[in-house]
């Protein structure tokens, strides 16, 4: 049981786990201790807050995360027990002598105590954090059933299988299999005929056939950018009030692009982190940063800029450190790090390759809708630049129209002014004028008649103009084409946010991480200092970063990428944490493998669907999800895939199975955001701005029913069928899968699935006059497998029940056809056609439909 | 499956593991109606105490006075200067300058931060003293005033945020930037709830009638961050119906969604029995609970049991959908039924350039509603425990904002603020902290939002510092590493 069981007490189903991860590893119990495993999560939890690395807390001048500290101040004698004041402190009945001390909420276990013991008296051996030392590339373990593995992921796998008395599971059914794949490849149900196909292939590498078709289709590259745009924290808009579009999309279109390209995943992250950094940048490589330009934006009125600019700032670095190292750098934007080796130099010099961008901190209007913040790339289509040509030359060709009528009423309005300074029109004049007027014209000085007259147009244009013009044609038609022109340019030409390196600053550190109280010498861009440095003739700068994540030596880069890859396939990463791999992590009961994945994903040039491909073909991924009652005694979390693991489908996800299901899906790949099906005045929270309209703007026709990842996604009220999501907020790179009522609601009531539903039952009517053939049809579309008979009973039962009930109600059945805006065959009889759409309804929302099983 | 019946007791699972090797492998045998009868009652057994329901092991930490929390937010920022912290200087010196000793280094918005003159604007109306505590509060909250002797006034309330989304952030989460839990998750995640026909943690949200000062509710003010998603406050819409996608579709009657239920459920059941995932019970009670919210929240808000005398109470909106009255009523209803956390949101408060005449129509739309809410609670009994919090991101300047000679306005102000409370162990008809002459600095018994945070969750009988979530490698909590308990104003 070791540590692991106090660790996490509160949880008995993870206690069970935990007494199993500690036997199919090696444990202390039975072999040598290894710190990483046994000590550190024991010091770290309860002895690093005080006596850790952050100088500022530190209690009692003594670290315990320093040998040579812990040694010299006599807390730790290495081999005698007896004489380490440490373990008297923890041992001790005093409250007041005790440690951890009792008000500190932590405790130590008899067995951690045990633990602690053991260490100090075998030489309290200290190790470098796992994960902070370069994975070297493990040799794959002998395992017993040699002919099981499929390639090397499989033996590590096999080996804690077997260690831990356990069977793999067999392979799953074909049926089951081809769903599986398709839903982790390309997010797409497999049609019935693909299933066919794939279950009658004799062909040996049917599998692997599949796989590839897969991988090489177009659909794949939307399926993978779901989980990058939640680390991304992408989102349609700026968040806050009056919470303006942006043009992010762009940026989402690179994404899906390059992971249908496979581009590596190096090139993919420096084009990303520093794209405009390269040599000769592209507009592409420069579009590919806007992944650190996907933050909020607050433009309120009355916000501080800089404060802003620094929410900024920090939301990048938390961002970058969460996505490619794996780190939570936010706790060191204050203070030294307590856990992992970071210090405050360590995070403001990470900071500084940010700090460098021509930016205010608030987005820019750009019109009632647009709010971006510059620096931009603007990206006119060759029709954008047709249209603001033609705009631009009504609008000149107005203003030559207008002009002679405006100078003529300005002459006269002139000519009424009083020369005390009263206008015409009750509005004061500028204070200054009010002199220059009173002197005599005679007197008047070139400059100052200069002046009189430049003001007093001024006054005229923004103030007396629009009153009198108001009936005069050529300057309404003038006024008209310039809005029209300024209108079309602010709003309809593509402006993506994106990263610059053209306005250096200083940047210090932070006091508190208070902007306006900087400390110390000025910092420049250095990776912080635990992690290999920055080699000679790398630059010092996001470029320099982006670079110096790939270097051979990185310790963290590839194993946080195939951690997160693993939880993608496998339902939760080798590390569950897969936010954080510091010293705060779980310690991966298949760290063998993680390196060997890592050394893997680095050697072969990281390609990320090669990756994908080595996952998805191992036989461990092949498995059944069925659990049995050895694996709920054993592993019920599944920490040695003895089985596959069975989710829920994401629900942009499942928006798409039903869509595909019915066959109303519109596949088009990329592209500006639509507005499918939402409830009502799903803006209503928002209309309060008089800044613009917030009616949802919504979408008819094909574009209702495009893949989820197109729907607009606005930040501060998201799409409400889209449940259990990251919030698109802050960094995420490990979703949640909850299961509450309103996630029921929704796949059970959103028109999307009961039109999806009404439509499948009309092609299911028309595809044969057999009842069964239809409702196996329906079953088909959605589940892939045939059914058994007794699904076939259970589905025709539901069809009496609901076939009762609608032909008892005409009127019922006419009020379901009509949900949802495509249109439906009347010639099919309504009651029959009302009652398959329940069906079908049902049928969605199977635990087995909503599952990748 | 013939393994099955070796495991350990397991729920509902077990039970229906159990019933169908009675019954047959494969559904066979026995009618459906019988089955789904079956499968129904195993089901709610198992949505009687689902996971998601109950809080976690060691909690409530002590004994809690308040059992159900409401927060009347009111969002904008409301005037302190004119409303609860009277000071006869500043009605003394309207027009002069507030003296640069007073002023300091305050962080302002930098609408007035640039100013050249700060001259004082005087309260716009009389105070008066209310109850036998003669706890003073403006004239334009004669409602809330009659129950002085149940409010505990705060007037030392501070804040470091200058604008509102980041202030209401702070107060609702416990940073200025979004991504963290809202405090009603945490006490979700924490505490569970009392009721699963109901969400634990519900959200209304409510704006001034001229929609005058354009503050907007985002989700992030009830978010779960990184807690689990089923932590998130539900928000009742103002159009349509109240929970999304609550109505079963045109044409589909309850009775037609009740059979198609059950056979929903039978097929998870031989799945069930197939795959022998217990996720797979948990999913049937999903689909239970989901139809009992179906009944329960059109029956929470049909008014038609509520008296004529309580409808009145809540004034002449309490029948508008989306009103702040109407709110207030629905709220008191949850937290009859069971509902832990309610959070009222409403928007008015921030009076830039309109405070001569917005003010007093943002108090006539509130006051009644917020005051019949407590004394609906009160004669119910449920007032002793039940927390009712009343107040907004920060204060207002008491310096006027727009033209110095003829300002219309005052701005944001987080330096000093007030926020009342009442019942769920808030120390009534009192008055907590003060300031100085010119409501800017607090003289006395400073109370951070960190700190009120820790204090409500005390009142909850949660420890701020131990309830904590592991995340990215660090233990978070609501009061981030801050926050401590104010004694002062319980009682």
């Amino acid at each position: 049981m070791g540590c692991f069981g106090a660790w996490r007490s509160w949880c008995v189903g993870v206690a069970f786990a935990a007494a199993l991860l500690a036997g199919g590893a090696p444990s202390a119990a039975d072999g040598p201790l290894d710190f990483n495993r046994d000590i550190r999560p024991i010091l770290s939890e309860n002895c690093f807050y005080c006596h850790g690395q952050d100088g500022n807390k530190r209690e009692a001048d003594l670290r315990l995360d320093d040998r040579a500290a812990a040694v010299g101040a006599g807390a730790i004698v290495p081999g005698d027990p007896g004489a380490s004041t440490v373990l008297e402190r923890i041992h001790s009945t005093d409250a007041d002598v005790l440690m951890p001390p009792p008000n500190s909420n932590r405790r130590l276990s008899a067995e951690q105590k045990k633990m602690l013991d053991r260490w100090i008296k075998e030489g309290a051996e200290y190790a470098q954090h796992w994960a902070f030392t370069a994975p070297v590339r493990p040799a794959p373990p002998q395992v017993a059933q040699a002919a099981w593995p499929r390639n090397d992921v499989d033996r590590f796998v096999l080996a804690k299988i077997e260690a831990a008395g356990m069977q793999p599971s067999p392979e799953a059914d074909r049926a089951v299999l081809i769903r599986r794949l398709h839903a982790d490849l390309t997010g797409l149900p497999p049609t019935p005929a693909e299933v066919d196909a794939f279950v009658a292939d004799p062909d040996p590498a049917a599998y692997e056939k599949l796989v590839d078709r897969l991988l090489a289709s177009p659909h794949y590259g939307e399926r993978m950018a779901l989980p990058w745009l939640d680390a991304a924290r992408y989102a349609d808009s700026n968040g806050f009030q009056q919470d303006g579009d942006t043009w992010q999309w762009i940026w989402r279109d690179w994404v899906v692009k390059a992971f249908n390209a496979d581009m590596p995943f190096d090139r993919f992250s420096i084009e990303q982190l520093a794209g405009d950094l390269l040599p000769e940048a592209t507009n592409e490589q420069k579009i590919a940063t806007g992944f650190n330009r996907n933050h909020l934006l607050n433009g309120e009125g009355g916000a501080i800029a800089e404060e802003q600019r620094f929410n900024n700032l920090f939301d990048r670095v938390d961002t970058t450190s969460t996505t490619w190292l794996g780190l939570t750098m936010a706790c060191a934007q204050c203070h030294d790090h307590k856990y992992d080796p970071l210090t405050r130099v360590d995070y403001y010099g990470l900071l500084d390759a940010f700090n460098r961008l021509p930016e205010t901190g608030m987005p820019t209007r750009f019109s009632a809708r647009i709010r971006v913040a510059p620096p931009l790339v603007e990206l006119p289509s060759a029709e954008n630049t047709r249209r603001l040509a033609e705009l631009e030359a009504a609008m000149k060709a107005g203003e030559a129209a207008a002009k002679p009528v405006g100078d003529a009423l300005f002459a006269s309005w002139k000519q009424g002014l009083f020369s005390d300074g009263e206008a015409a029109d009750g509005k004061d004049l500028s204070r200054s004028l009010t002199p220059l007027l009173r002197k005599p014209e005679a007197e008047r000085t070139d400059a100052e008649k200069r002046s009189i007259e430049s003001q007093l147009r001024g006054h005229f244009e923004q103030h007396v103009k629009a009153g009198l013009v108001k009936d005069l044609p050529q300057v309404a038609a003038y006024e008209a084409a310039k809005k029209a022109f300024e209108e079309y340019k602010g709003d309809q030409i593509p402006r993506v946010m994106v990263m610059s390196d053209e306005k250096p600053r200083e940047t210090k550190i932070l006091d508190r991480g208070d902007y306006l109280t900087p400390v110390g010498e000025k910092l420049a861009f250095l990776p912080p200092a635990f992690l290999p440095p920055l080699p000679e003739g790398v630059p010092q700068n996001r470029l320099g970063l982006a670079q110096w994540l790939f270097l051979p030596e990185h310790p963290l880069t590839a194993r946080v990428q195939v951690n997160r890859m693993w939880q993608q396939f496998f339902g939760t990463g080798l590390v569950k944490t897969t936010e954080d791999m510091g010293v705060q992590s779980e310690y991966p009961l298949h760290m063998a493998l993680l390196d060997w994945l890592a050394v893997e994903f680095r050697e072969q040039g990281w390609s990320q669907k090669r990756m994908h491909r080595l996952l998805v073909t191992s036989a461990t991924y092949r498995q059944a999800s069925k659990v049995t009652a050895d694996h709920v005694a054993k592993d019920p979390e599944n920490r040695l895939h003895a089985r596959a693991s069975r989710f829920r489908m994401p629900s942009m996800v499942l928006r798409d199975v039903a869509l595909a299901a019915a066959g109303l899906i519109d596949l088009t790949i990329g592209g500006q955001p639509v507005y499918p099906y939402q409830p009502d005045q799903i803006w209503e929270a928002l209309a309060i701005t008089k800044e613009r309209d917030f009616t949802y703007p919504a979408s008819h026709g094909a574009d209702l029913y495009r893949r989820s990842l197109y729907t607009f996604w606005r930040r501060t009220v998201s799409p409400a069928n889209m449940f259990d999501m990251a919030n698109r907020q802050t960094c995420t790179v490990r979703a949640s899968r909850t299961s509450t009522p309103l996630h029921a609601l929704t796949t059970l009531n959103d028109p999307t699935w009961v039109e999806a539903a009404r439509v499948l039952a009309e092609k299911s009517l028309k595809s044969s006059t057999d009842s069964a053939t239809r409702l196996t049809h329906a079953f088909r579309r959605v589940l892939g497998r045939r059914p058994t008979d007794y699904d076939l009973e259970a589905l025709a039962r539901m069809h009496a029940r609901q076939l009762a009930i609608y032909q008892a109600d005409a009127e019922a059945a006419k009020q379901l056809l009509a949900v949802g805006e495509s249109k439906r065959d009347e010639a099919l009889d309504a009651a029959e056609h009302a009652a398959l759409t329940s069906v079908c309804l049902a049928i969605f929302n199977l635990d087995e439909a909503l599952t990748r099983e | 499956m013939s393994d099955t019946c070796k495991l350990p007791k397991f729920g509902a699972w077990h039970r229906f593991q159990t019933r169908r090797r009675l019954f047959g492998s494969a559904g066979m045998g026995i009618g459906s109606v019988a089955l789904a009868t079956l499968l129904e009652r195993d089901a709610r057994a198992a949505a009687a105490t689902p996971a998601a329901v109950r809080g976690l092991p060691g909690l409530p930490h002590h004994e809690p006075k308040a059992k159900r929390v409401v927060m009347l937010w009111q969002g904008g920022g409301p005037s302190h200067v004119d409303l609860f912290d009277p000071k006869p200087e500043l009605i003394n010196r309207g027009g002069q300058e507030i003296p640069a000793t007073v002023r300091g280094q305050t962080r302002l918005s930098t609408m007035s931060s640039g100013y050249a003159k700060w001259p004082v604007v005087a309260p716009i109306k009389p105070f008066r003293k209310y109850g036998q505590c003669g706890m003073e509060m403006s004239e334009m909250l004669p409602n809330l005033g009659r129950l002085a002797d149940d409010l505990c006034l705060v007037r030392s309330m501070n804040t470091e945020a200058v604008n509102h989304a980041p202030g209401v952030t702070f107060f609702l989460t416990g940073a200025q930037v979004p991504g963290r839990p809202s405090m009603g998750a945490w006490m979700s995640y924490g505490l569970g709830c009392e009721t699963d026909n109901l969400p634990a943690f519900v959200v209304m949200t409510s704006s001034d009638k001229g929609k005058s000062c354009g503050q907007l509710f985002f989700d992030y003010y009830w978010g779960s961050g990184f807690l689990p998603t089923r932590f998130q406050g539900v928000k009742f819409r103002n159009t349509g119906e109240p929970v999304p996608y609550l109505t079963n579709p045109a044409g589909m009657s309850r009775e037609a969604r009740r059979v198609l239920l059950d056979d929903i459920a039978a097929m998870n059941a031989t799945h069930l029995a197939d795959y022998g995932d217990p996720e797979i019970d948990t999913r049937i009670a999903q689909y239970e609970m989901a139809y009992r919210m179906q009944a329960s929240v059109p029956e929470l808000v049909d008014f038609s049991d509520e008296p004529q005398h309580v409808l009145d109470r809540y004034g002449p909106d309490v029948r508008v959908k989306g009103t702040f009255a109407y709110n207030c009523l629905i709220a008191r209803r949850l937290l009859e039924r069971g509902t832990r956390f309610v959070q009222l949101m409403h928007a008015g408060w921030d009076q830039h350039g309109n405070l001569f005449t917005q003010l007093e129509e943002q108090c006539n739309d509130t006051d009644a509603p917020s005051a019949a809410l407590i004394q609906d609670l009160k004669d119910r009994g449920l007032l002793d425990d039940t927390l009712v919090v009343w107040g907004g991101e920060f204060g207002r300047t008491p310096f006027g904002q727009g033209d110095p000679a003829n300002p219309k306005g005052r701005d944001h102000f987080g330096k000093a603020f007030s926020w009342l409370l009442a019942g769920g162990g808030a120390k009534p008809g009192h008055v907590y902290g003060s300031t100085d002459d010119y409501a800017w600095n607090i003289t006395a018994d400073p109370v951070h939002v960190h700190d009120m945070q820790a204090t409500i969750m005390h009142l909850a009988g949660v420890d701020h510092t131990k309830l904590t979530y592991r995340y990215q490698g660090r233990q978070f909590r609501l009061t981030d590493v801050h926050g401590h308990v104010v004694h002062g104003i319980m009682g």
